[in-house]
């Protein structure tokens, strides 16, 4: 399956996708277009830490773990910043997040 | 006797073997093979869905009473390819303010994904189309892609209707996925694997294990893969997602010709992937004395399939109210009880020797086990049934109290009318 | 080119393309949409990995619940069409992200592509090692077949991941309360009890610290107290 493409080519690429999420979570102004960004991110360690797994530790279960674990706190952290930005919305009627300076001074 | 049992797997080796011998062995000589499997995959789906068509339609209007598609050939066998055939020519429209490629891509992917469904079902000893080592997770993750598209189905139709039938789709199919998946985990635990080929052998007594369908050993889980399992594919009783009698088709309304074909197809070979998928999970598959082992799955399949087509021609639609307390509030805490049942007998009575010797416990005879997982999961589903029977009937007479108090205040307004 | 070579350069060529349309497009649905093309691709990178309990996982996870989150949450939100796509500072979200990735790539890529700074391949005096992890069979090790079931061990046992395990499936709890709770459907009238609720007690602070610093003009006090009353 990996004949002949090197780690980098995914350290690169999820160089890159973590990139483009990174800019996705600075730059939108939608607290949901955000949360894409961090998605985004998430999965881009995700796979580096498999890569990393398959070529320097294929015999040990850790990089699997601390994958698996990724996608659990993904899981959590979508239901639970969506579930803000709704209540954020019944409240503000806005969820741009340059609006949202209530604790501003 | 040999020749007719190892019929499939013959012939797809000779296949295999011709094509290498023209190609050579290789990259082309793979990707050819791999091309004719696919091929063979799709037809025996797509096949399956073209003869339970007619089968269903025939066997819903016996049971309701009614003699069914009659007219294209005898008895009307060859209705599948006159459907085909109008789907075919319809006029193929697009709603001038539908999300154009969201609309256009929302069949393909409910169709491919349904058939996607089939690359791991074991057809007979040796003839699978992958046999992946995560097979039953496989499906179900698998399973869980149509959900997106039929809410792109629903949102790309720009239809109120559609959107409608796409969020109660959604409620649906992501609730009924968890007791769906809860009920796998037993059959997983007990083979020890997630490859369907092993789980069919578990079952079958070829390496080892019981030799008996797990249906026999977890008949609770069974009964809620299958109730979950045609929740997920909306068949009726609970086709809320295109109640006609309410929201016109659903999230397909705005659909015609092959892409309402497609929609159609893909439904259907979900209703497939799920009896294909009950039959192996808990029926052992292909295994069975005397028949050749892919007949006895097309035997198991249909059999299956007839109490789903029965389901849908005796019982009425259920509320979405209904549908979602019973997903949650019935068959989810019901799964788990069942699942830690049969996590703790399966700790404490062991017939394995050798994880005796290593975790202790009781060690029993095999037929011993398999009475006492049966035993405590039929107990434990009639004391589940029970409470629910009297929970239920219970809300009902309130109901009913509510609207005979209500029914009487309307006579009497009506009285003092007159 | 092998196989695996091609498969990867277009698994590449759709994730990254998607996940630019994610960041870029107006329409929140079609950016879902794309979060979802940049999910496959990356499943289809685990494939490839040769995980796949992760691919799997992957579509479950992210395809089958993450993002149909995501496309009710902007559905609930009403804001599917017509976002501003940038926001005032995307200059400089750009330059940060162009910077990191450039310097990710410097690290990340092989020997002969050398860096414009430092000696070699030492960073802060440790030295990058796995750029040139090798290729070849033999050297490569292959995945045991066994591996799911190491996997599904180390996760139950209590000496390696049983705990984080257990932890983590509390915190999936927590959050599922959470986000219940958060979430929760509130009748307007509990708002705008709550809004005065929280304007009362503004007033009483403003009044307590008028009492304090007697030199703030007493008018405003009062103000402050009869907004307390009404």
């Amino acid at each position: 399956m990996l004949n002949g493409i090197p780690l980098y080519w995914y350290l690169i690429v999820a160089a890159a996708m973590f990139c483009i999420g990174l800019y996705g979570a600075l730059a939108r102004t939608n607290a949901i277009a955000v949360l894409m960004g961090v998605e985004l991110m998430l999965n881009a360690v995700n796979i580096n830490l498999l890569a990393f797994w398959r070529y320097l530790t294929p015999e040990s279960p850790a990089g699997l773990a601390f994958a698996a674990f990724v996608f659990i706190v993904a899981a959590a952290e979508a239901a639970v910043g969506l579930a803000l930005i709704i209540s954020v919305y019944r409240n503000m009627n806005s969820i741009d997040p340059e609006k949202l300076d209530l604790m501003k001074l | 006797m040999d020749i007719i049992n190892n019929l499939v797997k013959d012939i797809g080796d000779g296949i295999a073997a011709a094509i290498i011998g023209l190609l050579g062995q290789g990259l082309a000589a793979d990707i050819v093979i791999m091309a004719i499997a696919a091929i063979a995959v799709f037809a025996v789906a797509s096949g399956g869905f073209a003869a339970l068509t007619y089968a269903e339609r025939k066997i819903v209007a016996r049971i309701q009473d009614r003699v069914g598609p009659n007219q294209a050939g005898p008895f009307g066998v060859l209705q599948p390819i006159a459907d085909a055939v109008k789907l075919f020519t319809k006029e193929d429209t697009t709603p001038a303010s539908a999300d154009f490629w969201v609309y256009q891509l929302a069949p393909i992917i409910v169709a491919v994904f349904a058939t996607l469904t089939f690359t791991v079902v074991p057809f007979a000893p040796g003839v699978v189309g992958t046999n992946l080592n995560i097979g039953a997770f496989y499906i179900i993750a698998i399973g869980s892609a149509s959900t997106i598209a039929i809410l792109m189905a629903g949102w790309g139709s720009n239809n109120k209707y559609s959107l409608l039938g796409a969020f109660r789709t959604v409620a649906q199919l992501v609730g009924y996925e968890v007791p769906m998946l809860l009920n796998i985990i037993p059959v997983i635990m007990l083979t020890g694997s997630m490859s369907l080929v092993d789980i069919i052998e578990r079952q079958t007594g070829v390496n080892g294990g019981w030799g008996v369908p797990f249906i026999v050993i977890m008949p609770l889980s069974a009964l809620a893969f299958l109730i979950s399992g045609i929740a997920e594919t909306g068949r009726s009783p609970f086709d809320l997602l295109e109640a006609e009698s309410e929201i016109v088709a659903g999230f397909h309304v705005e659909y015609s010709g092959m892409k309402f074909g497609l929609i159609m197809m893909g439904e259907y070979m979900n209703a497939l992937g799920v009896a294909v998928m009950f039959s192996v999970l808990f029926l052992g598959g292909y295994g069975g004395p005397i028949l050749p082992p892919y007949l006895w799955l097309v035997l198991k399949t249909f059999g299956v399939f007839l109490v789903l087509m029965w389901l849908r021609g005796t019982l009425p639609r259920v509320r979405i109210d209904q549908l979602l307390n019973m997903n949650w509030k019935f068959f989810v805490p019901l799964s788990v009880i069942n699942l830690i049942m049969i996590m703790i007998l399966g700790k404490v009575f062991v017939s394995d020797p050798a994880l005796f010797k290593a975790n202790g416990g009781i060690l029993i005879q095999p037929f011993a086990q398999v009475i006492i997982f049966g035993a405590s999961s039929l107990a434990l589903l009639i004391l589940a049934l029970a409470v629910v029977t009297r929970r239920v009937r219970k809300d009902r007479l309130a109901e009913a109290e509510v609207l005979q108090q209500r029914r009487e205040a309307n006579q009497q307004i009506a009285a003092a009318m007159h | 080119m092998t196989v695996a070579q091609i498969v990867f350069i277009l698994l590449s060529v759709v994730g990254l393309g998607a996940a630019l349309l994610v960041v870029t497009t107006r329409n929140l649905f079609h950016a879902a949409l794309y979060l979802i093309a940049s999910f496959f691709a990356v499943s289809g990178f685990y494939i490839l990995l040769e995980a796949g309990f992760f691919a799997a996982a992957q579509f479950l996870v992210y395809i089958g619940a993450i993002s149909i989150l995501f496309i009710f949450a902007t559905m609930l939100t009403r804001t599917v069409r017509g976002m501003v796509p940038r926001n005032s500072q995307w200059q400089a979200a750009l330059f940060v992200s162009v910077i990191l990735f450039v310097a990710m790539l410097l690290i990340f890529s092989p020997a002969n592509f050398s860096l414009p700074f430092g000696q070699g391949r030492t960073f802060g005096g440790a030295e990058w090692q796995f750029a040139e992890v090798p290729n070849k069979p033999g050297v490569l090790r292959d995945v045991p077949a066994s591996s799911i079931n190491d996997f599904g061990r180390a996760l139950v046992d209590l000496n390696q991941y049983g705990i984080a395990l257990l932890l983590s499936g509390l915190l999936l709890l927590i959050g599922m309360v959470g986000a219940i709770w958060v979430a929760r459907e509130r009748k307007p009238r509990e708002i705008l009890a709550e809004r005065a609720r929280m304007a009362a007690e503004e007033a009483e602070e403003r009044a307590k610290a008028a009492a304090k610093a007697p030199e703030v003009s007493v008018a405003h006090a009062a103000v402050a107290h009869d907004a307390h009353h009404h």
